[in-house]
């Protein structure tokens, strides 16, 4: 019988054919921690193997972005424990605090392959589907056991596909795309599902729309998400993994649960409202609400090229009065990129505050964190109540609609405002 | 183990996220008898949830409960403040890994709204999926849990479980 | 009138006296009272007087820089306070997170001019006597006060005079010549002390040298540190403030408790070991010690100058694993131009973290913080136990071309032998 992706993925690391819905012992090609979940994971590692050793230190990575570097004194405990655990086991690929987003790095190290799996204390770990790599989050218990065996149970989720017909242009941009995918599938949408995208839009998206798609599925519950593989991203894992790439496609005749078609002709600029990620209405449906902070970065829209649609947008303005303005590359080259290009110019002369790389305001973990009744737009991937300060309100968009909020100090429709020449 | 449980119901609703369940804030907590303080602190309408919870109650909830962050805190916080089964509508995809994980047992029952208000007693059989609501004197039947669930949360999670199956090689002298 | 020292000159001219001699009580109107994070403190204590307007909305100048942006929500209603007081009662001068360190911007936005009196909630607002201010810390309580009254009970304060002579060698900064100093002085040295410094040395350092003199006079107990303005400090304030200041110069004959003199060209790099300011050592007797954490940046080494000796001594070499290296531009005008003359970018390149303008970790409030056990040599200026995270973590204090040659050795390192 045909399979689909991730019975592939997942049968080729069992050693079996398996189906949706089975459960199975497959083997672990990267076991991540992070200042996230990591010392937790550590302790139990510990407590459960009698202070023994990991199954193999090459296939694990730590990564700094929760807190880094740290805040409070707890944290950097807490990342003091993931060091000496690193020492200890001999861990190589320790990522400091100075790389950033955990997923984008272990990309740019050549970490990532298509049809590998990789399991994180990251419960965006998914968005590594935009190279065709199985990647899932998981607790800390599971990492841990991981950690000692090398291999975890799986239920292998049933796979769904979803077409995108039609085109769109500037200015929206793929987190419109995503946005709209959020709206359509709803909060459960996906849920434990695997989620294979198709159509001329998917086909064209470079790898920072892929990982912003891919990253949002799991506001919609999916398990994983996986794209045709592009020669442009083939080649770009090729040159930073120093490997051969084969690309996992699905079967003729492998079975999908169902089919969705989503239009996306002519899309418009999308908002996701407090506070669902799936509560998306047309940025036009909310212009006018004041805000008192842009966020621009996180794994979903931290990309140079998300920074650079963001800086176009506010090259020669500045940003208004209230509105605090925080932009964070999501990785060190990420920042390093960016200063030479000019971005950081453009960001800091506009009024705006460039942070180190990092998850950075996604999280409560690190600075930004909202008053009472404040309004936020984040390009970051969630909203819910109380996720960046108890009592504020935060909307999900692009980078284009966030840097012109920023300018107009309150939500503004770049589809009114900008168009490209 | 135990198959059968009966106890009080505390009934909430679809996409209980585990910012609500329990809030990145709390996240340094190591303790789960900490954790347990923080419990469903975010979810409007049961605020005082960790105060008036008791041991042996029955969470019931609607879809998709345990959506989005991995952390293992949230499954954790309600099993150190008591509840003694989650039944669910559907469940996310991490929270029902880590539920198992920890030894937390969980049944999916889709036809479970409308079965039972809060604070009525109920009674779940995890091996078969049947539910009863003792108060109103009702049945309704949930997917009874998957042979290796079910074994994880006999072995008491999965740590005691790969370790009773030999897949941890490494294991140490301590130190 | 008997010969006056710049303090007795400028506290007897700001409270309508004819002298000021040290010891005197004087009522003092302050030209510019600044407030940052605390300020939230400072209108809880003014809004209980129940005045409908502040004393002076041009005078009084907010600056956010110690937990920028916010980073708890606690922080987050604080700041948010403090913005509607400001908008409320129409405070002029209000810098939000983006701005930078309050000593670092108080100057480059034209609120600090010699002869002028300062009065600041921060214990560091010795910094501006590098302009030939009067310029010292209050508290919250007293600073509502003046915001309310727009005047301040002080007592003159006696002046020691400091003299450094000579040239710097190579490698050694106005931050050796202050930690020697505090190190000989001890941390209550200058205790409510004026210190006025003189000499060839202080009159070649440039604006932001004095900066750290004034600073770091701080910590051995001064209430005011000055340096007499000259052609540099004009040069310097050209097209940040158009509002005209007078010079005060203490006459010839100027009473002194203690005059200091200062051999500088004889210096090395200097180190202030755990867990006090005023524990100085040559830094050849704590190299080797091992590091987890270097810190470049604050209101006394977080300025164009400090972050390019450090960049030097870094330029194509690499942080050494296992330590993370901060940098923290003292404000947005630093940060640009840093970018601009490829500083960051150097940083970046050798695998440091930059972190946005602020105070950063040096009080304890924010990114980078430490654990147990683990030590960070840093150019900031206390180095109490506990301040920097964990109550068993160690600071040593340094300049920032110390603080980056240890970053590359991964241990207390002399900058002259990298």
């Amino acid at each position: 019988m045909g399979k689909t992706i991730i019975e592939k993925i997942i049968g080729g690391h069992a050693g079996k054919e398996v189906s949706a819905g089975d459960r199975v012992w497959a083997n672990i090609d990267l076991a991540v921690i992070r200042d996230f979940g990591g010392p937790n994971v550590v302790l139990e590692f510990d407590e459960a193997t009698n202070k023994g050793k990991v199954w193999d230190p090459g296939k694990i990575a730590i990564t700094f972005d929760y807190q880094a570097p740290a805040k409070v004194a707890k944290v950097a405990e807490n990342q003091r424990i993931c060091r000496d655990f690193a020492i200890r086991q001999g861990i190589e690929n320790l990522f400091e605090v100075n790389c950033g987003v955990g997923q984008h790095t272990l990309l740019e190290h050549g970490m990532i392959l298509p049809g590998s799996i990789v399991v994180g204390t990251d419960s965006h770990m998914n968005l590594l589907g935009a190279v065709g790599c199985y990647a899932t989050g998981m607790g800390t218990t599971d990492i841990a056991a991981a950690f000692a065996a090398g291999r975890l149970w799986f239920r292998v989720p049933p796979s769904v596909k979803v077409i995108f017909e039609g085109g769109f242009t500037y200015p929206a941009t793929a987190k419109d795309l995503t946005l709209e995918f959020v709206r359509v599938m709803g909060a459960d949408g996906s849920l434990f599902r695997s989620v294979e995208f198709e159509g001329d839009m998917i086909d064209n998206l470079p790898l920072s729309g892929r990982l912003t798609l891919a990253s949002m599925v799991t506001e919609t519950s999916g398990e994983i998400s996986f794209f045709p593989l592009s020669g442009e991203i083939a080649a770009f894992l090729e040159k930073r993994s120093g490997r051969k790439i084969e690309p996992v496609i699905s079967d003729p005749g492998a079975v999908y649960e169902k089919e969705i078609v989503i239009n996306i002709e002519g899309l418009r600029p999308k908002i996701a409202c407090p506070h669902t990620p799936d509560n998306v209405k047309d940025v036009r449906e909310v212009e006018g609400v004041e805000v008192d902070e842009v966020f621009i970065g996180s794994c979903t829209n931290g990309s140079f090229e998300d920074l650079k649609a963001a800086a176009e947008v506010m090259k020669g303005k500045k940003v208004h009065p209230r509105v605090r303005t925080i932009v964070t590359p999501a990785t060190s080259e990420v920042a390093l990129k960016a200063l030479k290009d000019g971005l950081y110019e453009i960001f800091m002369e506009a009024g705006a505050m460039v942070t180190n790389p990092g998850c950075a305001l996604c999280t409560i973990g690190h600075p930004g964190i909202l008053g009472e009744r404040e309004v936020a737009v984040s390009t970051g991937n969630r909203n819910f109540i109380g996720k960046i300060g108890k009592g504020a309100e935060v909307y999900l968009a692009s980078p284009v609609t966030a840097a012109l909020t920023a300018i107009e100090g309150k939500i503004t429709d770049p589809a009114r405002v900008l168009s490209k020449v | 183990m135990e198959e059968v449980f009966r106890g009080r119901a505390w009934v909430v609703g679809d996409d209980i996220d585990t910012d609500q369940i329990y809030h990145g804030t709390y996240l340094p907590i190591t303790d789960p008898k900490e954790m347990a303080k923080h419990a469903m602190e975010y979810v409007p309408g049961i605020e005082d949830f960790a105060k008036k919870v008791e041991e042996g109650d029955l969470l019931l909830c609607g879809r998709n409960f345990g959506s989005g962050s991995s952390r293992e805190h949230a499954p954790m916080s309600l099993k150190y403040c008591g509840i003694k089964v989650v039944i669910a509508e559907s469940f996310a995809g991490i929270f029902y890994r880590n539920a198992v994980n920890i030894g937390l047992p969980l049944v999916e029952c889709e036809s479970l709204p409308g079965f039972a208000e809060p604070m009525d007693i109920v009674e779940v059989d995890i091996k078969t999926g049947l539910l009863k609501n003792i108060t109103k004197n009702t049945e309704i039947h949930g997917a009874p849990l998957p042979d290796l669930e079910m074994e994880i949360l006999e072995a008491g999670g999965l740590i005691p479980y790969m370790k009773s199956h030999g897949m941890f090689p490494g294991v140490g002298a301590g130190a | 009138m008997p010969p006056m020292t710049i303090a007795e000159k400028i506290l007897a001219s700001h409270s309508g006296q004819g002298d000021a001699a040290a010891g005197r009580i004087v009522n003092v109107s302050p030209d510019i009272a600044m407030s940052h994070e605390n300020a939230g403190l400072v209108s809880k204590i003014f809004l209980e007087f129940g005045l409908d307007h502040v004393w002076d909305r041009e005078k009084i100048v907010i600056i956010f820089d110690h937990r920028v942006p916010a980073e708890s929500e606690k922080t987050a209603a604080g700041q948010k306070a403090v913005r509607e007081f400001v908008k409320k009662f129409g405070i002029k001068n209000f810098y939000d997170i983006n701005c930078g360190i309050c000593h670092q911007v108080m100057p480059e936005k034209g609120h600090v001019r010699p002869g002028e009196v300062i009065v600041g909630t921060d214990s560091h607002t010795t910094t501006h006597g590098a302009f030939g201010a009067f310029s010292t810390g209050i508290g919250a309580t007293e600073m509502a006060a003046v915001w309310a009254t727009g005047k301040l009970w002080m007592k003159v304060p006696d002046s020691f005079k400091i003299t450094i002579t000579g040239k710097l060698p190579e490698m050694v900064f106005a931050k050796d010549v202050i930690l020697h100093l505090i190190g000989e002085l001890g941390s209550d040295g200058a205790d409510y002390r004026s210190v006025e410094f003189y000499g060839d040395t202080v009159s070649g350092m440039s604006i932001p040298s004095r900066m750290v003199l004034c600073n770091l006079s701080m910590e051995m107990g001064a209430k005011n540190a000055i340096v007499p303005p000259d052609e540099k400090t004009f040069e310097w304030l050209k097209g940040r403030t158009d509002k005209s200041f007078s010079l005060v110069y203490a006459d010839p004959d100027a009473f002194y408790e203690r005059e200091i003199n200062v051999e500088a060209s004889g210096l090395v790099p200097q180190v202030a070991c755990p867990h006090a300011v005023d524990n100085v050592k040559p830094v050849g007797e704590v190299k080797g010690v091992k590091i987890n954490q270097a810190l470049l940046g604050s209101c006394t080494n977080g300025r164009i100058e400090d972050l390019e000796a450090a960049a030097r001594v870094i330029r194509g070499k690499t942080v050494h694993p296992g330590v993370r290296m901060l940098v923290i531009p003292a404000s947005r005008e630093v940060y640009l131009e840093a970018i601009q003359r490829g500083i960051l970018e150097t940083f970046v390149q050798a695998g440091a973290v930059i972190l946005n303008p602020g105070c950063g970790p040096c009080l304890g409030a924010h990114q980078g913080l430490m654990a147990e056990g683990e030590v960070c040599i840093s150019s900031t200026n206390r180095n109490f136990q506990g301040r920097m995270g964990s109550r068993n973590s160690s600071v040593y204090l340094a300049s920032p071309a110390t603080v980056a040659a240890s970053a590359v050795k991964g241990e207390i390192a002399d900058p002259r032998e990298i």
